[in-house]
């Protein structure tokens, strides 16, 4: 039987909330590739102010689990759950700084014309944004097996880099004049490898809290 | 010591609705003094905690509020204690109706050797409630109040020490709840119990607080901080008298408490 009901609520609240600052930074990040792709300043701007909120959220989460800490002792599973978040919505916090630096660059490149059409830079942030996504889900359902899956999904991340990186390098070897344009490219992809890696720090940090046990997945190359 | 009740009280009116309060109040066993100059207001329906070290005068904090002091010969009040800022030491307080207004609940269960449903149908019946089913009725309320029910609804006609410390416990609140009253003072509710039978009562407690104002002294500090609203930290000076040192939402209290001493306590530095 449940007995210490009023303190699981808040813990499930907790949890919550750490979804909700996930889908925000969720939609920052592919919103601010999609103001790259339509060159859309406004939207730039919108992120950029609104990962104040997303910060704001997260020193409300942090500061919950601080109380939850201090006056309901946390043991076991439980006390990993509040470690676990404060250590989760670090990563996701950081991750919505990388969509502000996509905005900032967005802002940068302003009107100049487009150096190629984005191709792999959109599957960077499908792919980062499924996989921020099910990282999340596989921490409020608590899966381990889950969460070690998605972990290593980040190669596939660091080869759409490769890659984008490459043909960025090919075009700046070939016309000097691409160098600022290509640049900035490579910093925006640059953010989404970030962000992946980030999602696998969650991951870890799930399997943390599920087992118990503190373990690297997928040891990233960057 | 100086006391600047408005900064200890800014905090106190969670929801601005004041059920208890005291201002600038002296509790004296004959010569000695036990309390100085104690100001706070207590918020209505919530769990106001007090705390502190051994002998700072927790217990008999509690007592000035259903004026359970009056009962120890010496003892005297001064200063103001209110209930719905009624001053209840005033002369022409009915001391009884106070008391049903202001339920106790005691350190070590103390259920009467009756039964199960006389221990809870006593205090109405007390009150002039006669009739069967009436009776039935409030037995039954106040035992699911009190989340017992369950247990014993099938042994009601047993008496209430047979059964476990944590069940005679509950017993009691909901012999308190069975006159309807609107307060609950708790002496160490819990002291006596096991862990499991703490955190039912601790749990029973944050639902009551829905409809009731709650006061419990405790020793035991975790138990404040996992269950009150509120917390008010009393501890003794130089000649014994107890003194409030701070009072404030618990969740405050307990991560960045405003005074030193307050800090010292609930670290382990003292105490």
């Amino acid at each position: 039987m449940e007995i210490r009901t009023t303190f699981r609520k808040k813990l499930r609240e907790i949890q919550d909330e750490v979804l909700v600052m996930g889908s925000m930074v969720e939609k920052a990040i592919t919103s601010s590739v999609k103001a790259l792709k339509e060159r859309d300043l406004d939207l730039a701007h919108q992120i950029i102010n609104d990962d104040l909120k997303v910060n704001q959220k997260r020193f409300e989460i942090e500061e919950k689990c601080i109380q939850l800490v201090a006056t309901q002792q946390p043991m076991a599973s439980d006390l990993r759950v509040i470690i676990s978040v404060l250590n989760i919505i670090s990563e996701v916090e950081r991750i919505g700084d990388h969509a502000e630096g996509i905005a900032k660059i967005v802002i940068m490149i302003g009107d100049e014309p487009p150096l190629k059409p984005l191709i792999d830079i959109p599957r960077m942030t499908e792919k980062t944004t499924d996989m921020l996504q099910r990282s999340l889900d596989a921490f409020v359902n608590h899966n381990a097996d889950t969460a070690r899956e998605i972990a290593i999904e980040d190669d596939e991340v660091d080869n759409l880099y490769n890659q984008v990186f490459r043909e960025l390098l090919t075009f700046m070897a070939e016309d000097p004049r691409t160098i600022t344009r290509a640049t900035r490219l490579i910093w925006v992809a640059h953010n989404l490898e970030r962000s992946a890696d980030r999602v696998t720090n969650i991951c870890e940090r799930v399997v943390y809290m599920v087992t118990g046990k503190m373990e690297e997945i997928g040891a990233s190359k960057y | 010591m100086k006391m600047d009740s408005e900064l200890l009280n800014k905090n106190a009116a969670i929801n601005n609705n004041v059920k208890l309060s005291t201002e600038g109040v002296n509790l004296y066993y004959g010569s000695f003094q036990a309390l100085r100059n104690i100001t706070l207001d207590i918020p209505q329906c919530a769990i106001t905690a007090i705390i502190g070290p051994s002998g700072c005068g927790k217990s008999s904090f509690l007592r000035i509020f259903n004026r359970m002091n009056d009962l120890i010969t010496g003892a005297r009040v001064e200063g103001e204690v209110e209930l719905d800022g009624i001053p209840i030491y005033n002369k022409a307080i009915d001391v009884v109706e106070l008391r049903k207004r202001v339920g106790m609940v005691f350190q070590k269960p103390n259920p009467f050797p009756m039964s199960v449903f006389e221990n809870v149908a006593f205090g109405p019946k007390r009150h002039g409630i006669s009739n069967r089913v009436e009776l039935e009725e409030i037995v039954k309320k106040s035992l699911r109040q009190a989340a017992l029910w369950d247990e014993v609804k099938d042994k009601l006609e047993q008496s209430g020490l047979a059964l476990s410390g944590g069940q005679q416990q509950r017993l009691c609140i909901a012999r308190v709840l069975a006159v309807e009253p609107e307060v609950i003072l708790m002496d160490e509710p819990c002291s006596a119990l096991d862990p499991v039978a703490t955190l039912k009562i601790e749990e029973l407690m944050r639902s009551l607080a829905e409809n009731y104002t709650i006061v419990i002294v405790t020793h035991n500090m975790q138990q404040a901080a996992r269950v009150s609203d509120m917390a008010a930290f009393l501890m003794m000076e130089e000649d014994r008298a107890g003194v409030l040192v701070e009072y404030g939402p618990t969740s405050e209290l307990f991560t960045n408490p405003k005074d030193k001493r307050t800090e010292d306590y609930i670290t382990g530095r003292f105490g």
